[in-house]
C-alpha cells in the first residue's frame, strides 16, 4: 500500500451534490455511457461547505482536476450556489498566485438527468488533465 | 448510543476499537461481470481498522443481509461498508440491517460500485477495478470517523396552515382535515377559489368550475377542523417545523366560517367579472392573530401573464385580448346570443397566438424592452385555448377560427381529442418557427386585424391573415409572494416558481423543513394536477405530523463548543432564521449553538468558521479529507 500521486493516471475528483448532481452521475450509469474510470465521484449535501483550502489541499495531495457539480440555480439550500460560485472564483485567484491552471477547478450545474452535459464536463477535464500531465512528463 | 466525546473531532477513530465490516456485492453480474471483486475484497481485507471483508451475489437479498448482522454480532464489527448499487437504492435498507444488529444504523457508508463504476466501465475491466478498490478505501475512511448519531426528533403541533384558497389550497385543507389534523387556510382575497373561479366550463370534464369549487367549498367551510381566513395577509413568520408561528392580519371574522351556499354562489358567480370579482365585504376592520402551526403548505398559485404594451399589438386596438379575458367574455355571454360581436364589433373570424409570455428565448423575445424572460412551457394553455375554441365552434358555427402556434403541447389525459376535436371541425392551423413569431397589425380595413407569419405546414410560405379579433395565449407567470419567500426564506428556481428539494424524491418539499408546496405556485399544472399534488402534500404532511412528533434525518450542524470562538461567522454567513445563533455559557463565553430543528444541513456554516467548530453531522469536512487521502492509496 502506497500513497501519493506520482507516476500514475491523473485523477480527478467529483464533488456531486445530492439532490442534483449525485443522481445526475448516476442516470449516466443507468443508461450505461461510458467514461474515464480516473473520475471519482464524492457525495455531498452542497459543496457550499467546502472552504478555499480544502480545494489547495486537494491539489497539494495529488487530485489533478475537481470538478464541482452543483444543482445550479436549481439549488434547494438558500443562496448556497452563488455562494459556492464566488469561493470557487475566490479559489481560482489563490490558485493563479501559486502557478495552478485555473481550469483545473471548474463549478458546473448537473440536473439529475443530465448525462449529456456530466459526461462533456467529465470528458473535457479529463482531456485537460491528461494533457497537462503529459506537458509535465515532457518537460522534466 | 451515547456520544464518545473523544471522536468529537474524527480523532477517535484510532483511540476507539473501530472495527469495519466491508461487504462487496456482485450483484448478479452487473458489478462483477466488470469489477474484479475477489481483487476488490483482498485489498479491502488490507485497509485500516477492516475486520472482516466479504462478498456476496446480492449483498441486499437476505442471505446478504444476514451475513452482515451475524458478523456485527460475532465480529463486533462497529462500522460497515458495502459496495454496490447507488445508495439511492439501498442505503435505509443497510441502515436498516445495523439496526437490526444492535448497532446504531447511521454507522454505515456505502461506495457506489454500479452506476459510478460497473456500468459506466465496461471497457476498461482493470481500471474498474483500481477505481472500486479506491472508492472502498474512501468509504472505509468515512467509515472510521462516522459518529452514531440519533435522528431530531421535533414536537409538533397538529395543525396545519394552508396559504392560498385556490383549488390547490382547498382540495389540501381538506385532504388534511379528513385526515384528522386542524386546518387554518389563508386566503388573501375576500373570496376563495383562487384562478379556477375565473373559468367556465373546464377540461378534462366539460364541468363548470363553479360547480367543482362549490362543491369543494361547500365542504371545507363546513368542516369542523378547517378554519378559513380571507382578505387575510401574512405579516410575520417564525419558529420552525413542529412549531412554526404566523402573524396574519385578516379582514373579518376570526373564527371558522361556515359558508352558506347563497354567499358561496354569489362569491363565485361574481368571478366571472374578472380576476377581482364583485367581492363581498367580510365586515369592517381587520385584526391581527397568531396562528401556531406544525407545517405549512404554500398554495399561492399564479397570475396570468399580462403582455407588455405592443406586445403582438396589445393595447393597440380593442380587438386584441388574451385568452382569459375571452374565457371571461364567453363565461359572461359578452359575445353575445346571436352573431358573435364584441363591444358592438362583429366577430367573423379569430385568430389564437400561441406561447405569448411563455417559451421566450433570448434574442427574440428581448427585442421590446423586457428584462425577465420567461422560457419555461406555461403547459395548459394549448389546450385551454383549443377548448375555448371548441366552445366558440359549439356557440356560433359560422365564425372562422385560425390557430397560430410553434407547437401545440396537448400533453394530458384527453387534451389530444380535444385537438382533434377542433381539428375536424374546420379549425385552420398555421405554424411559425421558434424564431420567427407572428406580427400583428392594425389596419384600416375590415377586418381591421392582420397577423402575418411565414407558415411552416406550407414549406414558410408568407401569409398575411385578416380577422376581427386576435387572441393573446398568454401563460402562466408564479404570484407575486416575495414577503413569504423573504420570510420563510424559500429556495425559487431560475424560472421563479418555489422550488421543491427534488422532483421525483421529494415532489412537494421544500428545503425549508416543514414547508410544502402544491399547484401552481411550483410550476403551471393544470387543475387534475394541482388537485393531485394537494393530496400529495395533504398526505406527506400527515405523515410527518400524525404521530405528534416530527423525526428528522440528524444531518445538521453541530458546534464543537470546546474550538468555538464566538466569532458569529456562521451566524453571518446562515441565511436560516435562528438556525444558528450565539448564546451565553456557563463561563460566561459566547457560543454558537444549532437549532437542529430550523438547520437544514448545508454546512455554509462550516465553511467559514475559522476553527472549523461548526460541521454538518455525517458530512464532516475531517470525514472528506479522509475520503480524499483514500482515493490516493494504491493498495
Ligand atoms: C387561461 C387558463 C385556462 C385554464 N383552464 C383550465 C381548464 O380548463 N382545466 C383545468 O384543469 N385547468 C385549467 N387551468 C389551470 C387552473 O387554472 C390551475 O390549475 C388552478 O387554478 C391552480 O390552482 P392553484 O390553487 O394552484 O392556484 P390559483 O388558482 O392561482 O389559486 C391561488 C390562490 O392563492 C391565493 N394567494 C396567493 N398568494 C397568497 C398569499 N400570500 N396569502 C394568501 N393567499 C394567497 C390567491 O389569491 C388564490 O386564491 C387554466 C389556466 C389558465 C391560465
Amino acid at each position: 500500500m502506497t500513497a501519493g500521486n506520482s507516476g500514475r493516471k491523473p485523477m480527478i475528483l467529483i464533488l456531486a451534490t445530492e439532490a442534483c448532481a449525485y443522481p445526475g452521475a448516476d442516470n449516466t450509469g443507468q443508461i450505461h455511457a461510458e467514461y474515464s474510470t480516473n473520475a471519482y465521484v464524492v457525495r455531498v449535501p452542497a459543496p457550499v461547505q467546502f472552504n478555499e483550502e480544502f480545494y489547495l489541499r486537494c491539489f497539494d495531495k495529488g487530485i489533478d482536476g475537481i470538478l464541482v457539480m452543483t444543482c445550479g440555480h436549481e439549488c434547494p439550500y438558500a443562496g448556497a450556489y452563488d455562494r459556492t460560485a464566488q469561493r470557487i472564483g475566490r479559489v481560482h485567484e489563490l490558485m493563479k498566485e501559486r502557478g495552478l491552471d485555473t481550469r483545473r477547478l471548474r463549478i458546473c450545474a448537473i440536473c439529475t438527468v443530465c448525462s449529456k452535459a456530466y459526461l462533456k464536463e467529465v470528458k473535457a477535464m479529463v482531456e485537460l488533465v491528461s494533457q497537462e500531465q503529459a506537458a509535465a512528463v515532457g518537460g522534466s | 448510543m451515547t456520544e464518545d466525546k473523544s471522536q468529537h473531532n474524527g480523532e477517535g477513530a484510532d483511540a476507539e476499537n473501530i472495527r469495519v465490516g466491508v461487504y462487496i456485492c456482485h450483484c448478479g453480474g452487473n458489478i462483477s461481470d466488470t469489477v474484479e471483486i475477489e481483487r476488490v475484497v483482498e485489498a479491502a481485507a488490507k485497509m485500516p481498522s477492516v475486520v472482516v471483508a466479504r462478498r456476496n451475489m446480492f449483498m441486499c437479498s437476505d442471505p446478504g443481509q444476514s451475513m452482515i448482522e451475524e458478523d456485527i454480532r460475532t465480529e463486533r464489527l462497529n462500522r460497515v461498508v458495502v459496495g454496490a448499487c447507488s445508495p439511492s437504492l439501498h442505503e435505509l435498507t443497510f441502515r436498516g440491517v445495523l439496526t437490526r444488529a444492535g448497532i446504531n444504523p447511521y454507522l454505515f457508508e456505502n461506495a457506489n460500485l454500479r452506476e459510478q463504476v460497473s456500468w459506466v466501465s465496461k471497457g476498461d475491466p482493470t481500471g474498474a477495478t483500481d477505481k472500486a478498490i479506491r472508492l472502498v478505501g474512501a468509504a472505509v475512511a468515512k467509515a472510521r470517523l462516522l459518529r452514531p448519531l440519533e435522528p431530531i426528533r421535533l414536537e409538533a403541533t397538529p395543525r396545519v396552515v394552508v396559504i392560498g384558497g385556490g383549488l390547490t389550497g382547498l382540495r389540501c385543507a381538506l385532504d388534511l382535515a379528513r385526515l384528522d389534523l386542524d386546518v387554518t387556510l389563508l386566503e388573501e382575497q375576500p373570496f376563495l377559489g383562487g384562478h379556477l373561479a375565473e373559468l367556465g366550463q373546464v377540461y378534462p370534464s366539460d364541468k363548470p368550475a363553479r360547480e367543482i369549487l362549490g362543491e369543494l367549498i361547500r365542504e371545507v367551510s363546513a368542516h369542523p377542523r378547517i378554519c378559513i381566513l380571507t382578505s387575510a395577509e401574512v405579516i410575520e413568520a417564525s419558529g420552525c417545523v413542529g412549531t412554526f408561528l404566523l402573524k396574519v392580519r385578516a379582514a373579518g371574522e376570526m373564527e371558522t366560517q361556515c359558508f352558506s351556499a347563497e354567499r358561496i354562489a354569489a362569491d363565485l358567480a361574481s368571478r366571472a367579472h374578472g380576476p377581482n370579482g364583485d367581492h363581498h365585504n367580510d365586515g369592517a376592520g381587520t385584526t391581527e392573530l397568531e396562528i401556531q402551526a406544525g407545517m405549512a403548505v404554500l398554495a399561492t398559485g399564479f397570475d396570468h401573464y399580462t403582455p407588455s404594451q405592443g406586445e403582438y399589438g396589445y393595447e393597440e386596438h380593442p380587438g386584441i385580448i388574451t385568452l382569459p379575458a375571452l374565457i371571461r367574455e364567453l363565461e359572461s355571454g359578452g359575445l353575445g346570443s346571436g352573431p358573435p360581436a364584441l363591444n358592438g364589433r362583429p366577430i367573423n373570424s379569430i385568430g389564437f397566438i400561441h406561447c405569448v409570455g411563455s417559451r421566450e428565448l433570448d434574442g427574440v423575445h428581448d427585442q421590446n424592452g423586457k428584462t425577465e424572460l420567461n422560457h419555461y412551457c406555461s403547459r395548459v394553455c394549448c389546450t385551454s385555448a383549443l377548448w375555448a375554441a371548441k366552445q366558440l365552434q359549439a356557440r356560433y358555427p359560422d365564425l372562422q377560427i385560425y390557430d397560430f402556434h410553434k407547437d401545440i403541447r396537448t400533453y394530458g389525459h384527453g387534451h389530444e381529442d380535444i385537438y382533434e376535436d377542433t381539428a375536424k371541425s374546420g379549425v385552420i392551423f398555421c405554424r411559425f418557427a421558434d424564431t420567427a413569431p407572428p406580427k400583428v397589425t392594425v389596419t384600416e380595413s375590415d377586418p381591421p386585424l392582420m397577423i402575418s407569419l411565414k407558415d411552416e405546414l406550407t414549406f414558410n410560405e408568407e401569409i398575411d391573415v385578416p380577422v376581427d379579433l386576435v387572441v393573446l395565449v398568454t401563460g402562466m407567470v408564479p404570484h407575486a409572494i416575495d414577503n413569504l419567500v423573504d420570510m420563510l426564506k424559500l429556495p425559487r428556481s431560475a424560472d421563479r416558481f418555489l422550488q421543491e428539494v427534488h422532483p421525483k424524491l421529494r415532489p412537494v418539499e421544500m428545503a425549508v423543513n416543514g414547508v410544502l408546496i402544491a399547484g401552481c405556485c411550483q410550476a403551471p399544472l393544470d387543475s387534475v394536477e394541482s388537485a393531485a399534488a394537494a393530496s400529495a402534500a395533504a398526505a406527506k404532511a400527515a405523515a410527518l405530523l400524525g404521530k405528534g412528533y416530527i423525526e428528522r434525518e440528524p444531518f445538521v450542524a453541530r458546534v464543537d463548543q470546546a474550538l468555538c470562538n464566538g466569532t458569529s461567522a456562521c451566524v453571518e454567513e446562515c441565511k436560516y432564521n435562528q438556525a444558528v445563533s450565539l448564546v451565553e455559557t456557563a463561563g460566561g463565553a459566547r457560543k454558537a449553538q444549532v437549532n437542529a430543528a430550523i438547520c437544514c444541513g448545508c454546512g455554509m456554516c462550516a465553511a467559514v468558521c475559522p476553527t472549523g467548530a461548526i460541521q454538518v453531522d455525517g458530512w464532516r469536512l475531517d470525514q472528506f479529507d479522509a475520503m480524499i487521502d483514500a482515493l490516493l492509496v494504491n493498495y
